[in-house]
């Protein structure tokens, strides 16, 4: 099961051309030049086409004042940086935003700790009880959102909810009608464990993969040098599993931040707006309100500040190729 | 080996109990679909549907336009994926092969495409597609689609094509095949399996679509499913039954296809990820 | 029999009338085309539908296509519609969103249309349908809030007749707390058409003009009246505070028998028999009482208009479908087959078969009202709309004026963009 393709090849590879075969030289020269822009073409083509055009669309219309009455008449109303004053100027979007990074950063974390603990466990279970709840995993995950902000909000209803009758039999009756959606914090708690229960298969799953890749020596080396379960963890595991790790988080943090069905269905972002975060926001004030100007400056300000969550990832992954080109350049 | 034995229990009881917690919302969906309307909204939970019925899933069946929608859904969604993942393939495997101007540039630009915020951005989209007259048709959801799941796609294909030995390919070249034939004859099979994880996230993503096939698509047989799953709410209220009932089929092919690929997709995104 | 009669004697009356001041295209000129109309679904009965199809196609030759939209997403589906070269060419709209849409300019002026078949209209409906005088819509159907009560729980309270007066009903209340174990009413906080019609009955105005602008009037004592009253019902029920009637169905809760009432629209019966056949023999209505006997409570009138699209193609082919749809026998189907409260005196009889409709019909005609109508008060109601945080926030304790202020610059910041 855990032999993929790929790390088989590895080792086919290995084998015939022994250890590290030596990168050929002279490729670059062989190869067409405009090969490389031929193989990309399509994809720069596309995501310019299909994903460029409607950004510069929104930019464009960031700074309209595009509302009903202009939609349906094709006016165009230009009101220069005012959109962007108005959100900038108000105290409810930096709130927004604050809220946002917070939520953002709770929940990832929540999910790779998680994550990571179900993924090796997964790794120490007997085989029948790891498809089990591997599949377990998997129905979680390709359970429709729509369906599956329905049910948790009957699970957490005051009167008619599952989790109010279960704590209620278990002796705490004071949750008897307990309204889960009556505070920022506890609508919170409901959203949060929605999110890390719809993210946790995708990092359990993945990072329970990634440990078949790790060769054993490894760990056995550790063991005769009396790690523990967490040295191994520290010393073996989580290095070898660095780039996993990051690039998962990076995946997270993008999907958490975004997360706007789970979010919209529990309470609509209240009560009183204490629970939306910037998607929301955007839609609110954009699509909901159809003052589509609006939205759209709002929405761009989003991806800038998901720039800056996920720079300091960007970063590192052009360091890393810059490296890489070096380094085979070297050689 | 009493101990490792209280281990094993440990270690088992928590898995159980992990299996329960991810399962029951699953299972309370399949139960309410099930379940007499009465049953539903219950003050004492009703945990089984004994009273069985049928009649929420007739409700969901018949609902106008089923099967055309169905339909337009598995060609939309079929469509974009395998499109993503061509187009994808190519460029991975320019991206990690090749060494070129510009690249870091292009790696950039399709981590920051993985951003892009859809939800809010539907309008532009709808004015583009508005004024080149293509509304109601099949190809620009097709388009949306495609871009919405090839970032991604591409991110992830670039760390399967690293981690398939360039040696493979060279050792093919020396026996006399093409760059192109080393390609699709050596390095394409060792792929496969990563391809059909990767399709996962693109099938879920444009299967569960809404916001954008809600404005783009408005007459009944130009639509795709997710518009028929929010179609049980009336004015008279929501007919939670349908729609668990129509949300457990729609969730049906998804399944289906995740523990069809179950092996390859396990093992499949990570190799992506970790070399990523 | 009698009355169908004298109905399709004034249908037909009524036709004749129109084709003799008709513009001249007569009922060839639109032979084999077809119109487009958008109702909501729920909105269009089944008989009704089939009625008004053959009298749309014997009468113009076309034919007629209902295309039922989903409430999910309805807004957006709309404005983007409306904008495209071929919208539809009658469209269902919310009576208190159609300024909203009026005001955009997507919607054709009905003016003669109104005085050619609604002269004796009810003012209360038709008022949602004009837009600083003009009318850009003809009413449709709407209804009002009645109370749905538990025949059996009132009888075992020992409950006889329908209370008259507001205090009457919270002493009936109160008999039923006592007296049984069942909730002697379910209302959530958050039940905000109920809470609009006890402004209406208090003569409150939500929003008021301030230095030529729309902002809350929220602040207004007499809102404070009304809010206390909806405090005093609420007081009777142990339903969440911060949720509204539909979530859950307050007819499915009502369904399971142990309600003594709610606060109701006259369809939420056949939604609460759905999920509980056996409560049908239990259900009983009557107009919610005010504060005297001779005046019911104020009530909200929620319905919807048709319009036409203003971009529309088949403009005078609409207008041909308006007079057959809201003819005066199609209206008493509306009435009799779906319960909406008949919007003009003649229809009273109709609403006779339907007894939601009968106890929906004296508060209206006296003190049914509407949401302010004004073009940017359809956006106040959007989600999350800032009321419903007020509402709660005084059931759990607030003062009402304090309450408002809260919510104030929220509704401001709304009414303030066109």
């Amino acid at each position: 099961m855990q032999l993929d393709g790929a790390a088989a090849a590895t080792d086919q590879a290995a084998a015939r051309t022994g250890k590290g075969g030596a990168p050929p030289c002279g490729r670059g020269s062989r190869r067409g030049r405009g090969a490389p822009y031929l193989l990309l073409l399509p994809a720069l083509l596309a995501t310019a086409v299909f994903l460029g055009w409607p950004m510069v669309r929104n930019l464009v219309l960031s700074f309209q004042n595009l509302n009903m009455k202009e939609l349906i008449q094709h006016l165009t109303e230009w009101v220069g940086t005012g959109n962007y004053r108005e959100i900038l100027g108000s105290e409810q979007f930096w709130r927004v935003t604050l809220r946002t990074v917070v939520f953002t950063a709770v929940n990832v974390v929540l999910i790779m700790v998680l994550g990571t603990l179900i993924g090796l466990l997964l790794a120490r279970l007997g085989k029948t009880m790891r498809l089990a709840l591997s599949v377990a995993l998997v129905l979680a995950w390709a359970m429709p959102v729509i369906a599956a902000t329905t049910v948790f909000q009957w699970l957490f209803d005051s009167r008619y909810g599952v989790v109010n009758w279960v704590l209620d039999a278990a002796g705490w009756h004071a949750m008897t009608d307990y309204d889960w959606v009556g505070t920022q914090l506890s609508t919170f708690f409901v959203i949060t464990v929605m999110i890390v229960w719809q993210s946790l298969p995708f990092v359990a799953l993945n990072l329970y993969a990634a440990t078949t890749t790790i060769p054993k020596e490894l760990y056995e080396a550790a063991r005769m040098d009396g790690a523990g379960t967490w040295q191994v963890f520290a010393s073996v595991t989580f290095p070898f599993l660095r780039p996993f790790f990051l690039a998962t988080t990076f995946l997270e943090v993008i999907w958490v931040f975004k997360a706007f069905p789970q979010i919209f269905a529990i309470n609509q972002g209240g009560p009183d707006r204490l629970t939306e975060t910037l998607p929301i926001y955007a839609f609110t004030e954009g699509v909901g309100n159809l003052h589509f100007g609006m939205g759209a400056a709002i929405s761009l300000l989003t991806i800038v500040v998901l720039l800056a969550m996920t720079a300091h990832y960007l970063r590192l992954t052009l360091r890393q190729e810059a490296q890489e080109e070096h380094e085979e350049a070297a050689l | 080996m009493k101990r490792s034995l209280a281990g094993r229990i440990w270690l088992n009881a928590t898995a159980v109990v992990l299996a329960i917690g991810f399962v029951f919302p699953v299972y309370w969906m399949f139960n309410t679909a099930f379940k007499p309307t009465r049953d539903i909204l219950s003050e004492d939970p009703v945990w089984f549907p004994f009273h069985g019925t049928f009649e929420h899933f007739a409700t969901a069946v018949h609902a106008p336009d089923f099967w055309t929608l169905a339909g337009n859904s598995v060609v939309v969604t079929v469509l974009a994926v395998a499109l993503s993942l061509v187009i994808a393939l190519c460029g991975a495997f320019a991206l990690t092969r090749m060494r070129f101007k510009g690249r870091k540039g292009i790696l950039l630009t399709f981590m920051v495409a993985q951003m892009a915020p859809w939800e809010v951005m539907v309008i532009s989209v709808y004015l583009i597609v508005r004024d080149a007259d293509m509304l109601n048709s099949l190809v620009p959801l097709t388009c949306f689609y495609m871009l919405m799941v090839l970032p991604f796609t591409l991110l992830t294909l670039r760390g399967y094509v690293a981690a398939v030995p360039r040696e493979l390919e060279e050792s093919a070249m020396v026996d006399g095949c093409s760059r192109r034939q080393a390609f699709l004859k050596v390095v394409f099979p060792l792929l496969a399996p990563g391809l059909m994880a990767t399709s996962l996230f693109g099938f879920i993503t444009a299967w569960h679509e809404f916001p954008l096939v809600l404005v783009l698509n408005k007459e009944p047989g130009a639509g795709t499913l997710p518009l028929w799953l929010s179609q049980f709410q009336t004015r008279f209220g929501d007919d939670w039954g349908a729609t668990m009932a129509a949300a457990s089929l729609f969730a049906v092919p998804i399944l289906l296809l995740f523990l069809f690929l179950q092996r390859k997709a396990v093992g499949g995104l990570t190799s992506g990820a970790v070399k990523g | 029999m009698k009355r169908g009669l004298i109905a399709a004697t004034m249908v037909a009356g009524m036709l004749v009338g129109v084709a003799a001041c008709g513009s001249g295209d007569g009922a060839d000129g639109f032979k084999g085309q077809k119109l487009t109309v958008w109702v909501m679904s729920g909105s269009n009965p089944a008989q009704w539908t089939e009625q008004v199809s053959a009298q749309f196609k014997k009468k113009t030759g076309a034919t007629v296509e209902f295309k039922v939209q989903q409430w999910n997403g309805i807004q957006q589906k709309l404005s983007t519609a409306l904008s495209e070269d071929t919208p539809p060419d009658v469209v269902e709209i919310g009576n208190t969103q159609t300024a909203a849409y009026a005001k955009a300019g997507a919607l054709a002026d009905l003016g003669d249309l109104k005085k050619a078949i609604g002269a004796d209209w009810n003012d209360a409906f038709n008022k949602a349908a004009l837009v600083d005088g003009k009318q850009y819509a003809l009413p449709w159907f709407a209804g009002n809030r009645v109370v749905m009560y538990n025949k059996k729980i009132w009888a075992q309270a020992g409950l006889k007749g329908t209370p008259r007066t507001r205090s009457e009903l919270f002493k009936a209340f109160d008999t039923i707390k006592k007296k049984t174990d069942a909730e002697p009413l379910y209302l959530p906080g958050q039940n905000w058409y109920f809470l609009d019609g006890l402004t209406i009955g208090t003569g409150a105005d939500l929003v008021k003009k301030q230095g030529g602008k729309w902002v809350s009037n929220l602040g207004d004592p007499k809102v404070a009246k009304a809010m206390d009253i909806y405090k005093t019902y609420q007081s009777f029920s142990t339903a969440p505070k911060n949720k509204d009637e539909a979530t859950p169905q307050q007819s499915e809760v009502f369904a399971k028998g142990k309600t003594g009432a709610v606060i109701a629209m006259g369809y939420e019966a056949a939604e609460a028999v759905k999920a509980n056949p056996g409560i049908k023999k239990d259900i009983g209505f009557f107009t919610i009482p005010g504060e005297t006997a001779g005046k019911p409570e104020g009530v909200f009138l929620g319905g919807s208009n048709f319009a036409v699209a203003g971009m529309g193609k088949n403009q005078e082919l609409a207008k041909e479908f308006l007079k057959i749809a809201l003819s005066k026998e199609n209206d008493a189907r509306m009435v009799k087959e779906a319960g909406w409260t008949p919007k003009s005196p003649d229809l009273a009889t109709a609403a006779k078969e339907n007894p939601a409709a009968a106890a929906a019909a004296p508060a209206a005609e006296k003190s049914g009202g509407t949401t302010p109508l004004i073009p940017q008060w359809a956006a106040v109601e959007n989600v999350p709309n800032p009321i419903k945080s007020y509402m709660t926030a005084v059931l759990n304790g607030k003062s009402p004026a304090d309450a408002a202020k809260a919510v104030e610059s929220e509704i401001n910041a709304r009414l303030a963009k066109e």
